[in-house]
C-alpha cells in the first residue's frame, strides 16, 4: 500500500512559522525528498515553474527540429501534465486531497505554461526555418 | 553581424513584438506596484485573505472523532470565515481596479501602436493549422487564405499571458490562491491591467 502524507503538514507549517510569521526558507533538497512536509503554496509555486521550464524546453525543442502539426500540441499537454503527475505522486509521494485534489495540482501554471510553448514554439520555428 | 543575421529573416518582426511586450509587462509591473502593491491597504487585504484562506483549511480538516458532535458550531464558523474572506477578496479586486486604470491605458496604446507597426503583416508562422476559433485572432487582418500565418494580436496575446504571468508570480504580485476568481485558468491579474 503506497505511503500518504497525513494532514499533519498543517502542523509542520505551524511549526515552521518564526516569530515574525513567516515561513522557514525553501530547501532545494526538498525538490526531491518524499519527507518533506510541504505548504500549499510551495508546492503550488513548484508546479508552476516546473511546468514553464518543460514548456520553454519543448517549445525550443519542437520548434529547432521542426516539429509541425496540431498532435504535437496535444503530445506537449499530455508531457507535461504527466511529469508534473509523475513528480507530485510518485516522487513527492504527497496526498493530493491536501492540497486540493488532482485537478488543483494538474491546473497550477497551466494557462501560462501552455502560452509559453505556444510562444517559444512559434518564435523559433519562424526565425529559424524561413 | 547580428543585426545582419536579423534583418535577413523572414519573420524578424517578432522579435520586435516580443521586445515590445517584455518592456510593456516591466512597465505595467512597475505602474501596479506604485499605485497597487506598495500601498498599506493591498498589504492588509493581502494578509487578510492569506489568513482567512489558511485558517479554512484547518477548520475544514475533520478531526473524525468528534465530527458528528462539533459538527453544527464548526460548520457556522466556517460559513463565517468564507464570508469573510469573499468580502476582502471583493474589496481587493475594487481596489485593484480603481488603480488599474493607468495600466490598461498602456496597454491600449501599446497595443495602438503594434497595430499600426504591423496591421496587414504576418510576423510569424504557426507551426499548425488552429481551431477556427483561435483563427479569429492568429489570422486577424491578414490577407490571404493561409491561416498558419500569424497576426501581430495573437503573437501579442501570447506574450502578454506567459511573460506578465510569469513576472507576476516571480514578483509576488500574483493574486493570494485563497481569493475568489482564481479559477481553473489563472490569467495574469486582471485588476492590473
Amino acid at each position: 500500500m503506497r505511503e500518504r502524507k497525513s494532514v499533519k503538514f498543517n502542523l509542520q507549517q505551524q511549526q515552521q512559522e518564526d516569530q515574525n510569521g513567516h515561513l522557514s526558507p525553501f530547501k532545494l533538497a526538498n525538490l526531491f525528498d518524499p519527507d518533506a512536509s510541504w505548504d500549499k503554496d510551495q508546492l503550488g509555486d513548484i508546479l508552476h515553474w516546473i511546468r514553464q521550464a518543460l514548456a520553454l524546453i519543448c517549445g525550443l525543442l519542437w520548434g529547432a527540429i521542426p516539429l509541425v502539426g496540431g498532435i504535437w500540441f496535444l503530445l506537449f499537454v499530455v508531457l507535461s501534465s504527466g511529469i508534473i503527475y509523475g513528480y507530485y505522486a510518485l516522487i513527492l509521494k504527497v496526498d493530493e486531497e491536501d492540497f486540493g485534489g488532482h485537478g488543483a495540482l494538474l491546473q497550477e501554471g497551466l494557462f501560462a505554461s501552455v502560452s509559453l510553448f505556444l510562444l517559444a514554439w512559434i518564435l523559433v520555428y519562424s526565425l529559424a526555418h524561413f | 553581424m547580428s543585426s545582419t543575421l536579423v534583418s535577413n529573416m523572414k519573420y524578424s518582426d517578432s522579435l520586435t513584438v516580443v521586445g515590445i511586450s517584455i518592456c510593456t509587462a516591466i512597465v505595467c509591473e512597475a505602474i501596479s506596484w506604485l499605485l497597487i502593491y506598495r500601498t498599506s491597504s493591498y498589504k492588509s487585504l493581502k494578509s487578510t485573505i492569506d489568513k482567512a484562506s489558511k485558517k479554512l483549511e484547518t477548520m475544514k480538516t475533520t478531526d473524525p472523532n468528534t465530527a458528528t458532535t462539533i459538527k453544527k458550531s464548526k460548520t457556522k464558523k466556517i460559513d463565517r470565515v468564507e464570508s469573510s474572506l469573499k468580502e476582502s477578496s471583493r474589496d481587493l479586486s475594487m481596489f485593484k481596479f480603481k488603480s488599474g486604470g493607468v495600466v490598461a491605458l498602456v496597454l491600449f496604446m501599446v497595443f495602438g501602436l503594434l497595430n499600426s507597426l504591423f496591421e496587414g503583416k504576418a510576423v510569424a508562422k504557426i507551426p499548425f493549422v488552429p481551431i477556427k476559433l483561435v483563427q479569429k485572432m492568429s489570422h486577424r487582418g491578414l490577407s490571404g487564405d493561409d491561416m498558419t500565418d500569424c497576426s501581430m494580436a495573437f503573437l501579442y496575446f501570447l506574450c502578454s499571458i506567459s511573460i506578465r504571468t510569469n513576472l507576476q508570480k516571480f514578483l509576488g504580485f500574483s493574486p493570494p490562491r485563497g481569493a475568489a476568481g482564481a479559477g481553473l485558468f489563472p490569467m495574469p491579474d486582471p485588476k492590473s491591467n
